[in-house]
């Protein structure tokens, strides 16, 4: 009795298993509340409910577009800067080419290797035309392999509105970008004329 | 009569429940799929995740994380296998008990992902052993893993038991254990097993 008192005194009011009850005593109070508090029932139940995602929240990079048509709008010029910027290498881009077989700037082939992506958004950062962008789908489960994950430019090609929907302060700042960019091709041009 | 999917449901919905032995043997394993209970890099945070109050994997039948091969259904490898626990993955395994399922969660468990350029990642745990599922990501959100298994399930009650197309472990010319890699000296030994994978130069490539 003498030394369990003493090792009560050292342990600074902890017994062996207190942590335990403690615990099993925030269990007892969520459950016996739960009846009287709705908050406390956490449970998100997934299939049918889902947590709304934060903006910033991201999973694969997808293709933007202008307007309707997503061959016309398509943004991407094939530059393939995001190809060799991708960490793990999972983007896979061919140029379109005409009779001749000189490339033109536009992707015949684009396609991302999801089963390696890390959505880390460097080819994001890097693309000068805000033609990629990340998406939030994650509900992605497959049964083989190779060709499933493999998303392809038709896959990948989402519109703009799209965007906008997902994340407003990304798609503005976007949006004001390129529209920055057109202005000053227009002054260019109208400067070349009068040059 | 009773495979007739269509007029099994139309007689459900007067009460008449038709059912092959089959469909009662598949729903009983799809709804209580307990997972091994290990993990090998961060997705092993998101599938903790998955177990807590908020996303509740239990729901599903699958919340007791067995801490033994022999009573374990489900092998999720979540995150990166490196040459030196593959050995480990795959001899757990060969221990667990059929029918067991192999879900490959995350980008390296898949292909290696970010590390399949390195000298000591395997690239893709599905050259070694059998996968049913993969569930991209990096890593995948708990919801994610919760699709995954939602997905097996489905999977689990399309199963045939007899007959052409039979699941794997009601086939016995199906192995049900697969070869353990070795520490070779500059590679695993084997590369990959020649039973679940084959190589694309070896005609292969699912
Ligand atoms: S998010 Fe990262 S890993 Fe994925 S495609 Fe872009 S650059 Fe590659
Ligand atoms: S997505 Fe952007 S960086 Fe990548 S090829 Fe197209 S334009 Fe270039």
């Amino acid at each position: 009795m003498e030394r369990m008192a003493s090792h009560y005194r050292k342990s600074g009011g902890r017994w062996l298993g207190s942590g335990i009850l403690r615990g099993m005593g925030v269990t007892l109070k969520n459950w016996i509340g739960s009846y009287f508090d709705p908050s406390r029932l956490v449970t998100v139940c997934y299939p049918g409910e889902r947590l709304p995602l934060p903006e910033n929240s991201r999973s694969f990079p997808f293709l933007i577009y202008d307007g309707d048509d997503p061959e016309a709008g398509l943004r991407c010029v094939a530059c393939r800067i995001c190809e060799k910027e991708c960490p793990p290498e999972c983007i896979h881009i061919e140029n379109e080419r005409d009779e001749n077989g000189k490339p033109r700037k536009r992707p015949a082939v684009f396609d991302i290797d999801i089963s390696v992506c890390m959505s880390c958004q460097i080819c994001v950062e890097v693309c000068p035309f805000d033609a990629i962008e990340m998406d939030q789908i994650y509900a992605i489960s497959t049964n083989a392999r190779f060709e499933p994950l493999r998303l392809h430019k038709e896959q990948l090609l989402k519109p703009n509105e799209y965007f906008r929907e997902l994340s407003p302060t990304r798609s503005a700042a976007a949006d004001a970008r390129r529209e920055a960019e057109r202005a000053k091709q227009a002054k260019k041009k109208e400067a070349g004329k009068k040059g | 009569m009773t495979e007739d999917k269509q007029l099994q449901d139309e007689l459900a919905l007067y009460g008449v429940h038709l059912t092959l032995l089959e469909q009662v043997y598949n729903w009983g394993r799809s709804n209580s799929l307990w997972p091994l209970q290990f993990g090998l890099a961060c997705c092993a945070i998101e599938m903790i995740a998955s177990v807590t109050a908020r996303y509740d994997l239990g729901r599903f039948g699958s919340e007791i994380f067995r801490p033994s091969p022999r009573q374990a259904d489900l092998m999720i490898v979540s995150g990166t296998v490196t040459k030196k626990m593959a050995p480990q993955v795959v001899r757990l395994y060969n221990q667990m008990a059929e029918p067991k399922y192999v879900l490959a969660m995350g980008a390296c468990a898949i292909s290696g992902g970010p590390f399949k350029g390195g000298y000591n990642v395997v690239k893709g745990i599905d050259r070694y052993i059998p996968v049913d599922i993969f569930v991209p990501g990096c890593p995948p959100r708990p919801e994610a893993l919760l699709n995954g298994i939602i997905h097996l399930q489905e999977t689990i009650r399309r199963q045939k038991l007899s007959g052409p197309g039979k699941a794997r472990h009601a086939d016995r010319d199906q192995p049900s254990e697969y070869a353990i890699p070795e520490e070779g000296g500059r590679d695993l030994v084997p590369q990959y097993n020649a039973e679940t994978w084959r190589p694309s130069w070896q005609g292969g490539g699912k």
